[in-house]
């Protein structure tokens, strides 16, 4: 679930920050408000009100659907802000080099942008990974039955709850703290990216 | 749609209106009380991860402990844990110090990373410049390294602060009346009748036998306020706290 939300609002975020870098201005107050509007609300309310204020609407989603759904339109906004950073940390020259190499928008946002900024936003980038490890949390209280929710669910039937929820922290530590190796590792030989882990 | 348009003048009334005052009031009393602890007790545990006293190891290893458990949780786990443990310390611990609790001891951990993240950028030479002119420690922190630091503490501080103050939404589920619960409360406070009823089918006939107009059920049940007083009216007394029904009137 986590990487469906990750992959997905990476590229959103990937539009959004070129749309904002490059876009005439229509495209970069659109963008604005949509970064805007999502990071200033709780990601809480936003997949709440696509499980229960939508149906109003005649829109009915699967409580896993909302949950992904909510979660990536509001960490797409996130991402857009930090890529839109990593643009704007390339240099002028090496964009005029890339027109003046005749390389199309695209292809100098695939060639020339994303080797120079993934070492940049590489760190920022893993540390929202691990965020939204921790946000799918919160889809279970609309009845998606991740770690969290099962964890409900036992707690309700067998009444240990502080046993089950203990063995539930200790889950989610072992499981970020190898995200966290696993991102430090990849950060370190793939994109040169200086980070730790603890 | 076209119901959503309608039902938002039925919406706006004032007990509703007041509700989300009480709600928002409620976030943003939550968010001070977390900033406040959270800096204070942040920049405490960011001062002893700095210094460099042999002393202080046992310490800092405890320090490091609290703050990976507390960042590699979701807040959602927190909370249930600080709602049991609470529970079995002292069972008549409010809601809403529940949160407060939960809510410090997240903000505590992230900021006391982001305070020790803006000390450390602080350049070597110019804490050992304090020490060549003689500086206390504490004096070295509050006129050398505080104000360097700041700058760097601020923006990712401010930026956790408001990601906090939506955060406390989350806080709904365990029933303190927050902005989000105060939102949620008129589209389901048929569903929390029945869900009274359901525990207590005495409720039922509570207008009927007390012959007072009915209470809101979803607002904070006191013991009178239960079908309690009316059970026993040979003795006048409450059954659950001995205090006379008719005393308990007057004094609502």
């Amino acid at each position: 679930m986590a990487f469906i939300i990750f992959w997905a609002a990476f590229v959103i975020g990937l539009f959004g920050a070129m749309g904002k870098s490059f876009g005439g201005k229509l495209t970069r107050r659109a963008v604005g408000a949509y970064v805007a509007f999502f990071t200033n609300t709780p990601a809480f309310v936003q997949v709440y009100f696509l499980f229960n204020g939508l149906p109003d609407a005649g829109i009915l989603l699967s409580p896993f659907a909302a949950a992904v759904i909510g979660l990536t339109i509001n960490s797409g906004a996130y991402l857009t802000e930090i890529q839109r950073a990593g643009f704007a940390s390339v240099r002028r020259t090496e964009l005029e080099a890339a027109e003046v190499l005749g390389m199309s928008r695209l292809q100098s946002v695939r060639y020339v942008i994303l080797p120079h900024i993934m070492h940049t936003i590489y760190p920022p980038l893993a540390s929202f990974f691990i965020w939204i490890l921790l946000g799918t949390s919160m889809s279970a209280i609309i009845g998606v039955e991740e770690l969290t929710g099962r964890a409900i669910n036992v707690s309700t039937s067998t009444l240990r709850s502080i046993e089950v929820f203990t063995v539930v922290a200790g889950i989610y530590i072992v499981l970020t703290l190898a995200a966290s190796v696993a991102l430090y590792l990849v950060g370190k030989f793939c994109f040169r990216a200086k980070m730790r882990v603890i | 749609m076209a119901s959503l348009i309608q039902q938002i003048s039925t919406f706006f009334n004032y007990y509703n209106v007041m509700l989300l005052l009480w709600g928002i009031s409620s976030t943003v009393l939550l968010t001070l009380i977390g900033c406040g602890a959270g800096f204070t007790f942040g920049a405490v545990i960011a001062l002893t991860r700095t210094a460099r006293s042999i002393w202080l190891l046992p310490l800092k290893v405890l320090f490091i402990a609290y703050v990976e458990f507390f960042r590699r949780i979701p807040f959602l786990v927190i909370l249930f844990i600080v709602l049991f443990a609470a529970q079995v310390i002292s069972p008549t611990i409010s809601l809403f110090g529940i949160a407060a609790i939960s809510i410090c001891l997240l903000s505590t951990s992230y900021l006391s990373e982001i305070i020790r993240a803006g000390i450390e950028s602080v350049p070597r030479p110019q804490v050992e410049a304090a020490e060549a002119m003689n500086f206390s420690r504490g004096l070295t922190i509050r006129q050398v390294v505080l104000p360097q630091a700041w700058k760097v503490i601020l923006p990712p501080a401010t930026s956790f602060v408001i990601m906090f103050i939506k955060d406390t939404s989350l806080v709904s589920q365990m029933g303190v009346t927050e902005l989000m619960f105060t939102g949620k409360t008129p589209r389901q406070s048929r569903l929390l009748l029945a869900a009274r009823l359901w525990n207590d089918p005495r409720l039922l006939f509570r207008p009927v036998l007390s012959a007072e107009p009915p209470r809101r059920l979803d607002g904070e049940e006191t013991c009178h306020t239960s079908a309690s007083e009316i059970s026993t009216p040979a003795t006048g007394k409450c059954r659950s706290c001995g205090t006379s029904a008719f005393q308990s009137r007057r004094v609502r």
